[in-house]
């Protein structure tokens, strides 16, 4: 008997140990992806090394070796596999070799050296160049000689051209694209309502009047153009000539290149330093390079005015259904049937959202916007296509479950006696909702619309179909009346995580950016889910002790 | 504190009985109230109903894909004083060209009936006067037009509209030129049935049943590239001809012929290069052919029968065979024999006209009947789709009228969407999806059956790899963990759910899937390893000396265990390559595809398994791990009591009490599988192929709205049919969810009153 038990409790010991591992596991699964993404996405900006390598063929290669392995190669489909050292080199220098990252065989490589003058460019086109710099040039005059005295001069040059860049930037969205936009929108007047129904005379005079103003701006355009062009040649004066690995040189305008470094004589500090500018220009800089370089700050403006618009909307449309259900509605089976409806909606594949979104929103409402109010522009489309608004909106009522729910939930953990207390001092039913109820289940609110939040912001299948685009050239907000825009598109980080990540050309020299960008998208996840969390837990902790 | 109970008499509800013995209640505070309640009401009622009016507006907006078609005469007058004919109109429906039987072509204008152009198409026979028609038709899908004569010819008559814009008004031309006259019988005899075509390039071909077989005309023009002159040749063959033929048919380019027999036989010809062969022969049921066309694309074929049946037929190749001539669909009979079948310009419908004068619209690939009726014209003998499939031209003998055609969704029947459909060209009826292709005459095959498959594939590998992980891990979570450990555990394992699945896709699809193809057997290590380990840490948990365990919270073994897991998966992936060469042969794709024949995608079932099984653990895990814990401490109390052990109470007392709750937690995992989109757009390679296949591919219903709504224009069917696809998903979820929560609600009544 004794012994039946003891070999029970045995195998009862290793299922229990089996049930511990699958904990461990997810747990496991857990840390793994955060590590995964935190160590792909930081480590990306981190300067490493040129290499310099000599093949055996007597070819050299300059670039950061990115990955060393031991791969099973297979020459031919029906070949027998060899096993093989090899390393991947980041060699850039895409406008000379056409690829940034070759496989190289270890066997054939006969030395590896780090050159201290070995330099790394940054080029606003044609991503990273690596190899030594030559001479800087202004037409034939020779301003610079060598790898040193032209990185030296180069460095004296470079605030300036940034500038010079800024400034042709700020002309051509400013004055440029303003008088653009006016003339645009005359155009379409000139075509449209702005004189349609009135009479022959009066119309031929409002037409001039266009006209006039229409030749007035174009010469203005003119001017602008031309100070234009002025800038970008003094912009493009200065040639840096560089010397790729295998000796190939060739000419870039000193302006062209974002940032020179020379990551092998780069000391501790001046790493971090680097460090620290490279991950400022990726929160803060324009894309380049079709979103594979440079900044995401637009989807991080995007995403955070989005879930803005949407909390505007879904704060108080939650607020009110959940004191409705909880407060003033009957109990009963109608009512706990319309609870669990809401509730499951919260389950609701998002996709499908998108979906009446497409169709209810931009479709309908938008299609129905442009038909009253922007005839002129037709048939391109104002409101009648996807953007800020109607994504926000797509949203709200996505999140909006989330928000009845949770702010059920604190409503319905106020104690009764603080309600009955209120009505015992004489307020009425609403005063006592709003002034005492709902204020003490803030806190349940406020969980609701923080899980709301981060799951908009993480939220991307439905916002591909109602407003998404790669590259949004305005952003939703800007200098023009009225300032904010809410038929624009918008850019969005897990959109450009799915857009760089899949659709880009280069997949292979994007994966650091993007897991850059998605290890910022899941920090500010988590981050709002853990207050919620916290915020759950203490209110929770409030009312136990509370209740009496 | 005088109360004053009367002073609310009609108002019970809105101020509370607590309020009436409060004594000086303003009547501006009640009025506040009372508004206040009204909003609060009003609003809350309206946010709900717009919440639950999403299915109502998606549910909408598919309605009108199972609506037939609508076919009403135009408010056009007819065209009348016209001999019995075959007519084609143009694009816009204002001319309408005409050729009766007395050999003349008249262009009529459909405004105001205004005869535009009348000429003779036939030159005049030998005797000096035209020849009598016996017949005319429409070619098949064109607008030329194809008569028999008297004299043993048949006439081929390509009619050319052209729509010009001057002053912003149409002006439509119409230019008849480039008819052929093609010689059948050099007898002279009259030619009764006959059929023809006109080509793109200016040729035409004719064939027709002489006394000798059947006779293939064709006439060819080359233009020479230099000089621009052309050079016509006519080529007559003869083939077989086994029995007396009702009706012929031949395609566009004179590759093919069919013809019907007087004993109810289909006969088809392979008219390639030189001498034809016999055709083949396939009955085609007791009643005899009396009309016969060829669908968009020429390689369906309408059959009418002297009955009234309709059927399509297209040639198949069996397997290992040749192509055999086949009955795909019956559609219902008509009233009266058939006598003619135009088909539509722009998809696989058509309308079929019997000699009883009733009229029937079809469309092949959904096979629906979308309309019948009666035609408007007495004794009418010929009909033309329009160009723009927007209305049907009938003519009878002196007369032509039009009918509108509004037919918005013919493509989709629930046979369409959920059966297997025998596709033009397909060897059998298969579950197809593919919306839209390059070519005009494209036959959209929307079955969303394989995507309902990749739905449930994805779920079920996601599944397979979450509910043991989320279930065990809830169950000792729960059951063998302290308070104190749980309180970090159960938060760290639940904010996965808040992992933005866009992210975990591209884990998936760019970091995983490529990383799995290399090393695909370590991951078949781990099944093997990691229990291995995770027993091995509990051994060594309980090798300890109870007083070194005793100091941990009961439950930091799962935590040591993490370091055991992670030994674990390190070491398979070491030994993977090894396993690849000692168990695979070199490489585990290439012995895949040999052993079992299965290929092997990058990116595939068992990526979206680990991703979308990684994204639904916290889910199952949070609802199971509250089943769990739910379960009243007295009966574990008295179980244990009772002399079992902390997993026997589990296993006997604690699982039965929470199955339920667990039921619940795997459904809502489910729920959020079978939606989740991005994880399975970015780790599979959205193929809709349907096999069960781990290695494989496949595209869920929610990945092909993504895809495919961007690029589906608003209103057509491919939009309505993804918004079903939408439907179906709402449905299947709110479904599932709902019952999820029925059972959650009934186990905590069970156990509130335990």
């Amino acid at each position: 008997m004794k012994r039946i038990s003891a070999r029970k409790d045995l195998l009862g010991d290793h299922l229990v140990a089996l049930a511990g591992g699958a904990l461990a596991l997810s747990l496991l699964l857990v840390i793994g992806l955060v590590v995964l993404l935190a160590v792909n996405g930081l480590a990306s900006f981190w300067p490493r090394p040129i290499a310099e390598l000599e093949l055996a063929d007597g070819r050299r290669a300059m670039g950061e070796i990115h990955v060393r392995e031991t791969a099973t190669v297979q020459r031919e489909t029906t070949g027998p596999a060899e096993t093989i050292e090899r390393l991947q080199l980041k060699g850039g220098n895409r406008d000379l070799t056409g690829a940034d990252f070759t496989w190289i065989d270890d066997r054939e490589v006969r030395s590896v050296t780090y050159p201290a003058d070995a330099v790394l460019l940054e080029r606003r086109e044609w991503g990273n160049f690596y190899g030594r710099l030559a001479a800087l040039r202004v037409g034939d005059r020779e301003l610079a000689a060598g790898s040193d005295a032209t990185w030296r001069a180069f460095h004296e040059l470079q605030p300036a051209k940034e500038r010079e860049f800024a400034a042709i930037r700020a002309l051509e969205r400013g004055p440029i694209g303003t008088i653009n936009r006016r003339i645009q929108a005359l155009e379409r007047q000139r075509r449209g309502a702005g004189v349609k129904g009135l009479a022959e005379a009066e119309r031929v005079s409002a037409e001039q009047a266009i006209d006039a103003e229409l030749a007035a701006l174009r010469q203005q355009f003119e001017t602008r153009a031309a100070e234009l062009t002025a800038l970008r040649e003094a912009w493009s004066r200065e040639v840096l000539v560089v010397e790729a690995a295998d000796g190939t040189s060739k000419e870039l305008p000193v302006g062209a290149v974002v940032r020179a470094v020379r990551p092998n004589e780069l000391g501790l500090g001046g790493k971090l330093a680097l460090y620290g500018s490279r991950l400022w220009e990726f929160v803060s800089g324009e894309p380049r390079e079709s979103n594979t370089e440079g900044g995401i700050f637009p989807a991080i403006f995007g995403t955070v005015m989005m879930v803005f618009i949407m909390t505007v909307f879904v704060s108080p449309f939650g607020v009110l259904a959940a004191v409705y259900l909880r407060e003033y509605a009957r109990q009963g089976p109608l009512v706990r049937a319309v609870r669990i409806a809401v509730n499951n909606l919260a389950g609701v594949p998002s996709i499908v959202f998108g979906m009446f979104g497409l169709g209810f929103f931009v479709y309908l409402l938008g299609g129905s916007l442009d038909r009253l109010f922007f005839p002129e522009a037709l048939p391109t489309p104002t409101f009648g296509t996807g953007g800020i608004l109607w994504a926000s909106l797509t949203l709200a009522l996505l999140t909006v479950p989330v928000v009845i729910v949770a702010a059920e939930e604190g409503l319905a953990a106020v104690p009764r006696a603080a309600r009955e207390g209120s009505m015992a001092l004489g307020a009425t039913r609403f005063e006592t909702t709003w002034r005492v109820v709902v204020p003490a289940a803030a806190p349940g609110i406020l969980t609701g619309l923080i899980l709301a939040m981060a799951r908009a912001a993480g939220e991307v299948a439905p916002l591909m179909i109602v407003g998404m685009v790669k590259l949004a050239p305005e952003l939703p907000v800007d200098g023009l009346a009225p300032f904010v825009h809410l038929e624009r598109k918008f850019m969005h980080l897990g959109f450009h995580i799915y857009d760089v990540g899949f659709q880009s050309p280069n997949v292979e020299a994007t994966k650091p950016l993007v897991f850059a960008t998605a290890l910022l998208l899941v920090a500010v996840v988590m981050v709002m889910n853990l207050a919620a969390i916290a915020i759950r837990n203490r209110l929770r902790r409030r009312y136990a002790t509370s209740a009496v | 504190m005088a109360a004053a109970p009367d002073m609310l008499p009609d108002r019970p509800r809105a101020a509370p009985r607590a309020l009436r013995t409060a004594g000086q209640t303003s009547r501006a505070r009640l009025l506040v109230d009372r508004l206040g309640t009204w909003g609060v009401v009003a609003g809350g009622m309206a946010v709900i109903a717009s919440i639950l009016a999403i299915m109502v507006f998606i549910l909408f907006e598919t309605l009108p894909l199972l609506r037939g078609a609508r076919v009403q005469p135009s408010t056009a007058p007819r065209v009348a004083t016209l001999p019995a004919g075959a007519i084609v109109a143009d694009e816009y429906r204002s001319l309408v060209a005409h050729l009766g039987l007395d050999g003349r072509l008249r262009v009529v204008r459909l405004a105001d009936g205004a005869l535009e152009l009348e000429q003779p198409v036939v030159a005049t026979g030998p005797d000096g006067a035209p020849p009598r028609l016996t017949a005319v038709q429409v070619a098949p899908g064109s607008a030329a037009f194809v008569a028999g004569t008297a004299d043993g010819r048949v006439l081929v008559e390509p009619v050319r509209f052209s729509a010009a814009f001057v002053d912003g008004a149409r002006r439509t031309a119409v230019e008849i030129a480039g008819g052929a006259e093609l010689a059948v019988d050099p007898a002279g005899g009259p030619v009764p049935v006959f059929a023809g075509a006109a080509g793109a390039d200016g040729g035409s071909i004719a064939v027709a049943p002489v006394a000798d077989g059947l006779a293939i005309v064709r006439r060819s023009v080359q233009e020479n590239e230099f000089s621009g002159e052309r050079t016509e040749s006519t080529e007559r063959v003869l083939a077989p001809l086994p029995a007396p033929l009702t009706a012929l048919a031949v395609d566009a380019d004179g590759r093919n012929a069919y013809g019907g027999s007087v004993d109810g036989q289909l006969l088809w010809w392979r008219l390639g290069e030189g001498a034809p062969a016999a055709p083949q022969a396939v009955p085609a049921g007791g009643s005899p052919v009396t009309a016969l066309s060829l669908l968009t694309g020429h390689r369906s074929l309408v059959v009418g029968h002297r009955d009234g049946s309709l059927s399509v037929w297209f040639p198949v190749r069996r397997e290992g065979q040749d192509f055999v001539l086949t009955r795909i669909r019956d559609f219902p009979a008509q009233g009266g024999p058939i006598v003619a079948i135009t088909p539509s310009p722009r998809d696989k419908g058509f309308f079929a006209l019997d000699g009883a004068g009733g009229l029937g619209l079809y469309y092949s690939t959904s096979h629906r009947t979308l309309w019948t009726g009666r035609a408007p014209v007495a004794g009418a003998g010929s009909i033309h789709y329009a160009p723009k499939a927007d209305a049907l031209f009938v003519a009878g003998p002196g007369q032509v009228a039009e009918l509108l055609v509004d037919n918005p969704h013919p493509e989709v029947s629930l046979e369409a969407l959920f059966s297997k459909v025998w596709y033009e060209g397909y060897e059998a009826p298969r579950f197809t999806w593919q919306s839209s292709s390059g070519t005009d005459d494209f036959e959209p095959k929307l079955s969303l059956t394989p995507l309902l498959a990749g739905t449930l594939k994805g779920t079920l590998y996601s599944l397979i790899l979450a509910i043991p992980l989320a279930v065990f891990g809830a169950m000792y979570t729960s059951q063998f963990m302290h308070h104190s450990l749980k309180r970090f555990v159960k938060p760290a394992v639940e904010i996965m759910a808040a992992l933005p699945s866009v992210v975990l896709g591209f884990i998936a699809g760019l970091w995983l899937a490529p990383r799995l193809d290399r090393a695909f057997p370590g991951l078949l290590l781990l099944l093997v390893v990691l229990p291995l380990m995770a027993l091995l840490a509990g051994a060594a948990w309980r090798a300890l000396p109870a007083r070194v365990r005793g100091r941990f919270p009961a439950g930091s073994e799962a935590l040591a265990a993490i370091l055991f897991l992670a030994f674990g998966a390190w070491l398979s992936f070491q030994l993977g390559p090894l396993v690849e060469r000692l168990a695979f042969g070199g490489r585990f794709q290439s012995w895949l595809l040999e052993a079992t024949g299965l290929a092997y995608d990058q990116r595939n079932a068992v990526v979206v398994g680990l991703a979308m099984g990684f994204a639904v653990i916290p889910i199952i895990f949070s609802v199971a791990e509250e089943a769990f814990s739910n379960v009243p401490q007295s009966l574990v109390a008295g179980s244990l009591a009772l002399g079992a052990s902390r997993w026997q109470t589990v296993l006997k007392v604690v699982l039965p009490t929470a199955s339920a709750g667990i039921f619940s937690a795997v459904m809502i995992g489910f729920g959020r599988a079978v939606g989740e989109t991005m994880i399975v757009l970015m780790a599979t390679g959205n193929t809709p192929i349907m096999d069960w296949s781990p290695f494989n591919g496949f595209r869920t219903l929610s990945a092909n709205i993504a895809v495919e709504i961007p690029e589906a224009p608003q209103g057509g069917t491919l939009y309505r049919t993804l918004f079903l696809a939408g439907l179906l998903l709402f449905a299947l979820t709110f479904a599932v969810n709902t019952v999820a929560e029925i059972v959650r609600q009934n186990l905590r009544r069970r156990f509130a009153n335990l």
